[in-house]
């Protein structure tokens, strides 16, 4: 039961950006985003699917003709080139939050790639501009530009647009977010799933609906429970945050188990509720702009997300791809916290899409082979 | 190194070398506060609250230009801190936190009372972060909220209609950030801003922009290049700094005076001029010669760059009822308007055409990625407008990967076979 809850989550993770295009009706429902920095909840509220755009090794040459090399994630790359190969004719909405600067960029590329004609029947493209300053201006600004985009949602679905539903939609995606840190908290102390089966469970939180995500999560959970801890190596993937489990299935590869990543895919995503507020849409705005992981976030925040992850680890892999404008920054903080706390570290410079450059592979076997040997499990 | 044409320019440079030594003394002698701030912070608040404010973007172009740069990023690289990510804005990082890798300009920077920076690219809350931690001193962000609605002809607008550029929750938003801002460069000055003055500093500004706009005609439609880009851009920069300032409505004025004597006399920057090129994006401070290069092999003189055009355009606000609303609109959008689509290509463009240029180079800084984006935009509608563009691929501070050799046979290849032919 619980190995075929696993796959259904696994499909709704890695599948439904690269089903657009293929079903009209269903595409009329969905709103594709390019990061979980747009509230899930406003999307749901307003009756429609949320997809979110993926990375994958899948060529991009469309694209590329219109995109600069290595300023880019891979996953924007797929982004434009399902719009300018016709997959995004029938969705509702693109919602590209401002999570970086190639996130915003998207929005611009897009934009003008239609205002020239570069590409026709491009659905409506919409800025969520969130900001992460901690600051009630920022708070207010972020809480009217939640509304903002609730009022546009609705509109389109031909729907009311009711504060009450988007407070239901927060307390029904507040159960899945408690199912799925009960999946995560079985990766640790001691593992008991792999980083390549744990982060498409977590990650589908953003996909499937949540009284369902919620159900499958528990029963992942209690099948989870009394399996036989994993006596490896226990790896955090940090640096720039992931979307796939591609480096998981690398560093697993070599013996290793991935039992956290600094990514809303994994346990970040669902770490905290939303509260029930008056306002759902300051709510809303003030969880995302505290929670959302993505390259605006202030660096201390991201340090005490890092630090609080540290405790069940034995070695850190931090990802730095070409493409990366941000993370690569935080690097001295990092080493200096690492070594603090005495855990070994690799950084690779691979694109994580394509799995790890041998160069890579050398760098995650050399970490590995200086990380402490795996602490004695119980059997749980 | 070309010699230089204009009095101004020598007098631009003498100004800003005896402003940085007055800023020294004032700060190590007399514990007079200064701020270090991005190149897009509304330095008008500063100088009224007699808190001296050096651009980051300035002091970057310095030690560029005294080829100190490599060995500053060097010592970052050994840090571990990946090739790849913006050199422009954290070479001053480098020449704080690796002070000994190099030799900076005028002994360094001194510590300074607060860091001030808008939060465009992703990486400048990083890069002063780190570098505030490193100084010991405070930190003010203005967060940037990104415009959704941007109208291609931006510059039809900024003058007199900038509350229609500028969206309403977005002006409000940065206009507030200043208030606080205000509070805290009182707190350090103690004093208190006046806003009459800050209105009558605005009126000076649009007056020297007007200026700007006015020396830009003249080298636009003179019949031959009368001032080389690189002294353009000295005058401008030298001026923007301190802008409003009396000394930079003066300096202007003579800028515009001489460039004016020179065409009324005919003079041209250079004899025989046959071609008129552009350069898109920042200036490649480790090498200005470039920018002269080709005069004697193709008479191809660099008419235009950003820095005198964008003044005009990206500065000017009338109606100046609420002066604290009219710089929120500048401060909101502005470096934006030179990367981001539609903004850059259709102002690129339209000044190409005003200027009858016939080429365009358009930098391609892989390592400044926010600056990098966008290019493609302009670059295929500089084309589609009948200007020929070559992508020039270098960094505008690091010239470690630069080689001015094959640079300048690529140029000229490409002025022979796509320019003159």
């Amino acid at each position: 039961m619980s190995v075929s809850a696993i796959d259904e989550l696994r499909v709704a993770f890695e599948e439904p950006f690269w089903e657009l295009g293929r079903d009209a009706e269903r595409d009329h429902k969905t709103i594709l985003m390019s990061w979980p920095s747009v509230p899930v909840e406003l999307v749901r509220a307003a009756g429609f699917l949320p997809v979110f755009a993926r990375s994958r090794s899948t060529p991009t040459p469309a694209a590329d003709r219109v995109l600069e090399p290595e300023l880019f994630p891979n996953r924007l790359r797929q982004l434009i080139e399902a719009a300018l190969t016709n997959r995004l004719a029938a969705v509702a909405a693109v919602v590209l939050p401002r999570s970086s600067d190639p996130d915003y960029k998207c929005f611009l590329y897009l934009r003008e790639l239609a205002r020239r004609g570069s590409v026709a029947n491009l659905p409506p493209i919409v800025l969520f501009d969130l900001l992460h300053a901690d600051h009630p201006d920022a708070r207010a600004y972020n809480a009217e530009r939640a509304r903002d985009l609730f009022a546009r949602l609705a509109n389109l679905a031909g729907r009311q647009n009711r504060a009450d539903d988007v407070r239901d939609t927060i307390a029904t995606g507040n159960r899945a977010r408690a199912a799925a840190r009960r999946v995560h908290a079985l990766r640790s102390n001691p593992p008991r799933i792999t980083g390549v089966d744990a982060l498409p469970v977590l990650g589908a939180f953003w996909q499937v609906e949540h009284e369902r995500y919620a159900a499958l999560a528990d029963r992942v959970a209690d099948t989870l429970a009394p399996r036989m801890p994993l006596a490896q190596r226990r790896v955090l993937v940090a640096g720039v945050p992931v979307d796939a489990p591609t480096l998981h299935a690398t560093i697993e590869a070599e013996g290793a188990v991935v039992v956290a990543e600094l990514s809303p895919f994994g346990g970040c995503g669902t770490s905290t509720d939303i509260a029930i507020a008056v306002d759902p849409f300051a709510a809303l705005a003030d969880h995302y702009g505290r929670e959302s992981v993505d390259a605006r976030l202030p660096v201390h925040a991201l340090m005490d997300k890092l630090d609080a992850m540290l405790s069940a680890v034995q070695a850190v892999v931090l990802s730095q791809p070409r493409d990366d404008a941000s993370f690569g920054w935080d690097y001295p903080r990092v080493r200096k916290l690492l070594a603090r706390r005495s855990i070994p570290h690799a950084v690779l410079d691979g694109d994580p899409a394509f799995g790890a450059t041998a160069a890579d592979g050398e760098r995650i076997r050399a970490l590995l082979a200086s990380a402490p040997a795996p602490s004695e499990v119980r059997c749980g | 190194m070309a010699e230089k044409q204009l009095q101004s320019t020598l007098a631009a440079a003498a100004f800003q070398k005896q402003w940085f030594g007055d800023l020294r003394r004032r700060v190590f002698d007399e514990r007079h506060p200064y701020a270090l701030i991005q190149a897009d912070v509304p330095f008008e608040l500063f100088d009224l609250l007699e808190i001296p404010a050096i651009s980051n973007q300035w002091w970057s172009s310095l030690v560029a230009a005294k080829r100190q740069a490599p060995a500053f990023l060097a010592a970052m690289e050994a840090d571990g801190i990946p090739d790849q990510l913006c050199r422009y804005c954290s070479l001053g990082l480098a020449t704080t936190r690796y002070a000994k890798a190099g030799e900076a300009p005028w002994g360094g920077l001194p510590v300074p009372r607060l860091l001030c920076a808008r939060l465009t690219c992703d990486c400048i809350h990083r890069v002063f972060s780190l570098w505030a931690e490193e100084f010991g001193a405070e930190l003010f962000e203005i967060e940037h909220p990104a415009a959704s609605e941007l109208p291609p002809r931006w510059w039809e607008l900024t003058r007199h209609r900038w509350r229609e550029l500028i969206e309403p929750h977005r002006l409000e938003f940065v206009a507030a950030t200043l208030e606080h801002l205000i509070e805290r460069l009182e707190a350090i000055s103690d004093r208190r801003l006046d806003r009459a003055r800050l209105r009558e500093r605005l009126t000076r500004v649009n007056r020297q922009e007007e200026i700007f706009d006015s020396t830009r005609k003249l080298i636009a439609s003179a019949p031959a290049t009368p001032v080389r880009m690189t002294e353009q851009i000295a005058n401008v920069m030298a001026t923007q700094w301190v802008r409003g300032t009396d000394w930079a409505v003066a300096h202007a004025q003579h800028f515009h005076d001489e460039v004016r004597a020179r065409v009324d006399a005919g003079i041209a920057a250079c004899n025989g001029e046959r071609l008129r090129l552009m350069w898109v994006g920042a200036g490649l401070w480790h090498d200005t010669d470039f920018y002269s290069a080709f005069e004697d092999s193709h008479g191809a003189v660099f008419v235009w760059s950003m820095y005198l055009a964008f003044g005009p355009d990206a500065y000017i606000r009338y109606g100046l009822d609420d002066p604290l609303a009219a710089l929120a609109s500048r401060t909101a959008s502005f470096n934006e308007f030179l990367h981001n689509p539609p903004w850059a290509a259709e102002w690129t463009v339209a000044q190409a055409l005003e200027h009858r240029i016939d080429a365009a180079l358009v930098l391609h800084p892989k390592s400044m990625k926010p600056s990098a984006t966008g290019r493609i935009f302009i670059e295929r509608a500089l084309e589609e407008a009948g200007i020929p563009v070559l992508a020039v691929e270098a960094d505008v501070v690091d010239a470690r990967a630069w080689d001015p050799v094959t640079a300048r046979k690529t140029v000229a290849s490409f002025l022979d076979q796509r320019v003159l032919q």
